[in-house]
């Protein structure tokens, strides 16, 4: 009993055991206890233990180690080399199967690492913000009384932010911000900065920043206060400090001082900016009303928990705020880590759909898929060649195991220098896939230790996976029967065989629909009749209120040129109107309003849009000046309304001509036009009323398109005259209309681009299990021939087999492609109809691939000599 | 596979002749130190009584890894040979490993000493004058 309770301590003896020689482990653990029991007696049991522990791990070293199996010594470093040696032989001596084995890899893994990372970029958003879990951004959401329709949005007035935190506990502080673009004075020259964001000062509050110079807690207090990115302070101030110095901005020039300078704000954020001024500058009434809602609003909580309290606590009171609006306004918060992905409304920069992460994640796992089918197809068809290694190996007394491991290493040295050669393409590929999807992926996010385990996790598991079945498969041979003589494939690995072509192909035949149908959408949309005309306009932004008479001599110069055909002062270009107003008329109850879209335009707009003027007239220059006047209550107006709007009072386009009814003001509705797409398709056609305004920020150009170089020379040229004090630029209304689409056209080029890569691997898999089934019937097929079969006859029966897992396949595929596809449709509220052709398409596109990949075989075979194969047995 | 592994082992037994013939009787600091404490205590010479021995008279502590490392080197080269002797309570049923010089060990430590006295025959009279001028 004495000597347990003496014992140094029990791990460390089982340690010393498991790692000491043998030879020496008796001798010298009686030395160790020897010299404990003497400690234990001169020192104490703490200090003998603690001795012991060092003298332990002291021991722990060359020549006392000798952890060793001694009744069964294998060399496994022998037996590593060797299997290595073998490893490289065979792949090299299986050209063929290993470059096919190895451009699937690494085309697969490639794609892989590409979606890998974008997938990884998309969900960085907004992950560097501590914040992120307890800030809110403010979703307004208004309808008009008596009217059914709801508009949803991120636009908040100025009130908001200030109401909700005096009025809450959990809200710790209101942050409005906004982003527009400015002009500003570059050594003298007008230059138009898009990122320029006003900010309340709470943003220092909310949000994560690097301030290199100035206060943050002071730099954005009172008006006219601008703080700026370390870029913009170099672009604009160079070498000297920008403290303290003035940015002349807008129109008028006014001073702005720089209070400080941050560092790039990230590109991983939803808001992006280059200079933060504050909020003040606006001049903005900071709590009139609820409406001009133009503003976005963060706020920054509590805790996590206080957006359940605030969802609860919002409606009542707002219910009670918007009492004598006329409206109905709810605000609703959305969690800010969660906006980039999952919110539906973009605000400072576009949103990803999660969903289409989703499918980009589905696409790379389908790839490997069929990575993974071809190379365990190849080897089980190749496993013939290999069975008399196997045989040899058993006889020699090599195990199950042993041989099961040699072909998993096989199969890993073979991803492993895919995987290496992926990186390496990935590495000159990045750039122009980063222009595909406009993004700014780096290459340091590939170095990064999540995406690294990410690589290496992928290697081992594609070896596994892959080299799993032929591994067992193999090992499993009884040598006798395959050194006795003719050894055939099984049938369970011909019917795995069989199934890994059929669903390689099934993926295909899904890719190919899928992308067709996304394609075709996407032409749908480029070339749909918006009921406007859009190609050669060009947009020039104006300011909202320069001056009448200045654009009108503008437009008139303009209109001299020949090649300009129409020139139109708007405020918004047809390709997006989105501008909320509340229509009615003076006979109706003064709350009882509908709320619709509307844009000021002069008499230019529908002749420069092409619009279709179904009753009535066109506005008049006449209308346009009878806007001009001031004070606003003289102002008289005139509408255009389209067919929809009409409708919403009941009128045909015939009865609303002459009509009377109030948008802004009361004024008299002169025409009617078609119904266009003024917003995105994903929305239904909605209602709009044009009015006649002297103001607008846009103007379109409508040209000839004869020679456009020429013309934009002569609108820039133009534009200097008589506008030098703005800087000059310009788009093409069917660029904007393309950009509205972006994330569909990214989500097009990448299916593109994958589902190339899924179906030239699937038919690299088909190339190389043909090659080897019918290297298998080279007999049959010859004593075939010698009996008078015809070559047509031969190859046949060699395809016809292929022909039908093609077959197969499609019947399974295209049914799910077609399911799923048709869902993703419906998001659009203007979508192509029930896509059959591209099932047909698909699907004599991969039974043409099916038959040509196989058939280059047969026709060897069909045509080879039969002599040649039957002479040697 | 047998095959090449016995050419193997003949290869470094090749190697290791090779490697003694020239390096002749190689011995570190602490392994004379060792060997001559392995002498000294002659039939009492096992791990706890040569550690304790060398603490005591050198005044300077020896682990036991450093130790039974220098230990299983000398027995490898052939210095000292070993035999099982008996246990005690102390030892928890383990037995000693006592150590003996072997005539190798005694002609290394003889070549070792040999070699010092030739050195420092070979100082010349001159060096020990330490003023330096």
């Amino acid at each position: 009993m004495r000597k347990k309770e003496i014992q140094p301590p029990r791990l460390f003896q089982r340690f010393f055991s498991w790692y000491c020689d043998k030879d020496l482990l008796a001798s010298i653990e009686g030395d160790l206890f020897e010299l404990y029991h003497e400690r234990l007696q001169k020192e104490g049991k703490f200090k003998a233990d603690l001795r012991f522990i060092m003298d332990v791990i002291v021991l722990f070293r060359p020549g006392i180690i000798g952890i060793k199996d001694k009744e069964y010594k294998t060399n496994h470093m022998d037996m590593f080399r060797n299997n290595f040696k073998i490893a490289r032989r065979t792949l090299w001596k299986n050209k063929p199967a290993t470059i096919i084995n190895m451009l699937g890899l690494i085309v697969g893994i490639t794609s892989c690492m590409l979606i890998a990372l974008f997938i990884q970029h998309e969900m960085s958003y907004d992950t560097f913000q501590p914040n992120a879990k307890r800030i809110g951004r403010v979703v307004m959401e208004y309808s008009f009384d008596g009217s059914e329709e709801s508009s949803k949005g991120t636009f908040t007035s100025t009130k908001v932010a200030p109401v909700l935190s005096r009025t809450f506990p959990e809200v710790e502080k209101g942050i409005r911000m906004n982003q527009s673009s400015a002009i500003l004075q570059l050594q003298g020259n007008p230059v138009t900065e898009a990122g320029f964001m006003y900010a309340d000062s709470t943003f220092f509050d909310a949000f994560a920043y690097e301030m290199i110079q100035g206060d943050p807690t002071t730099a954005l207090n009172g008006p006219r206060k601008v703080v700026l990115t370390e870029s913009m302070a170099k672009k604009y101030f160079g070498e000297a400090n920008p403290l303290g110095q003035g940015l002349e901005v807008g129109d008028d020039k006014s001073i702005y001082e720089v209070t400080g300078v941050m560092h790039d704000y990230p590109y991983n954020s939803q808001f992006r900016f280059d200079f933060l001024a504050s909020f003040s500058s606006m001049g903005m009434n900071q709590e009139e009303s609820y409406w001009n809602a133009n503003y976005t609003t963060y706020l920054l909580l509590q805790d996590e928990n206080s957006f359940a309290g605030m969802a609860e606590k919002l409606p009542p009171f707002m219910e009670k705020e918007s009492a004598d609006l006329g409206a109905t306004i709810n605000f609703t918060l959305e969690h800010f880590d969660k906006v980039h992905l999952y919110s539906p409304y973009s605000d400072f920069v576009a949103n990803t759909n999660i969903k289409y992460l989703y499918m980009l994640a589905g696409i790379a796992l389908l790839i490997l898929v069929i990575v993974c089918f071809t190379y365990i197809n190849l080897s089980t068809a190749r496993s013939v060649e290999r069975a008399k290694e196997v045989g040899i190996r058993k006889v020699s007394g090599a195990g199950q195991s042993q041989l099961f491991w040699q072909f998993i290493g096989e199969s890993f040295l073979l991803c492993g220098l895919s995987v290496v050669a992926s990186f390496i393409a990935v590495y000159f590929l990045l750039p122009s896939f980063n222009k595909l999807i406009n993004r700014e992926l780096i290459l340091g996010d590939l170095m990064s230790l999540p995406f690294l385990t990410f690589t290496l996790g992928l290697t081992l598991g594609l070896s596994l996976i892959a080299g799993a079945y032929p591994a067992i498969i193999l090992s499993k041979f009884q040598p006798m029967k395959v050194l006795k003589g003719v050894f055939k494939n099984t049938s369970s690995a011909k019917w795995l065989q069989q199934s890994l072509t059929v669903f390689q192909f099934g993926i295909s035949v899904f890719l190919i629909i899928a992308t067709l149908i996304v394609q075709g959408q996407l032409s749908f949309i480029q070339s749909r009749d918006l009921g406007y005309d859009r190609e050669h306009i060009v947009s020039l932004p104006i300011g909202w209120n320069t001056d009448f008479q200045k654009i009108n001599t503008l437009k008139k110069e303009l209109k001299a040129s020949s090649q300009i055909i129409e020139v139109s002062r708007a405020a918004s270009s047809p390709v997006s109107i989105n501008s909320g107003y509340s229509m009615n008329l003076p006979t109706r109850p003064e709350n009882e309003v509908i709320s619709v879209n509307a844009n000021p335009v002069d008499e230019n707009f529908i002749p420069a849009t092409g619009l279709e003027v179904i009753a009535g007239t066109n506005f008049t220059e006449q209308h346009i000046r009878q806007t001009e006047i001031e004070p606003w209550e003289k102002k008289e107006f005139h509408y255009i309304m389209t067919e929809s709007a009409a409708d919403k009072f009941g009128w045909s386009p015939e009865e609303a001509i002459g009509k009377e009814m109030i948008l802004n003001q009361q004024g008299t509705v002169v025409g009617v036009v078609k119904d266009f797409h003024f917003q995105s398709l994903r929305n239904d056609l909605q209602p709009l009323v044009l009015f006649s305004a002297s103001w607008g920020g846009r103007l379109l150009v409508k040209i000839n398109g004869e020679n456009i170089p020429e013309s934009l020379r002569f609108i820039e040229k133009t534009w200097e005259k008589i506008l030098p004090e703005r800087p000059y630029a310009y788009s093409f209304l069917d660029e904007d209309y393309d950009r509205m689409y972006q994330s569909e056209m990214q989500l097009g080029k990448l299916m593109n681009l994958f589902s190339t890569c899924a179906i030239v691997l699937a038919c690299l898999g088909l190339f190389g299990l043909s090659s080897y089934m019918i290297q298998q019937r080279l007999k049959e097929v010859s004593i075939r021939k010698v009996l008078g079969a015809s070559t047509f006859q031969v190859l046949n029966i060699l395809s016809g087999n292929f022909v039908r897992l093609v077959l197969i396949a499609i019947l399974l595929a295209s049914p799910i492609a077609y399911y799923v596809m048709s869902s993703w449709l419906e998001d659009f509220a203007f979508h192509i109809s029930a896509p059959w052709w591209a099932v047909m398409v698909a699907a004599v596109l991969t039974l043409g691939i099916g038959l040509i990949t196989s058939g280059i075989h047969g026709l060897k075979a069909a045509l080879s000599n039969p002599v040649n194969s039957l002479k040697s047995e | 596979m047998k095959r090449f592994i016995v050419w193997h082992n003949f290869l470094i037994l090749q190697l290791g002749i090779n490697c003694f013939v020239m390096k002749k009787y190689q011995l570190g600091e602490f392994e004379e130190v060792v060997m001559l404490t392995v002498g000294v205590l002659y039939d009492e010479a096992y791990g706890v009584s040569i550690k304790s021995e060398i603490e005591s008279r050198l005044e300077r502590s020896v682990s036991v890894g450093a130790l039974q490392t220098a230990l299983k080197r000398l027995e490898d080269k052939g210095y000292l040979k070993s035999r099982e002797g008996e246990s005690t309570y102390e030892r928890v049923g383990r037995p000693k490993k006592y150590f003996q010089i072997t005539a190798l060990g005694k002609e290394a430590m003889q070549y070792t000493r040999q070699s010092r006295e030739d050195l420092w025959k070979a100082i010349p009279e001159v060096a020990w004058n330490l003023k330096m001028s």
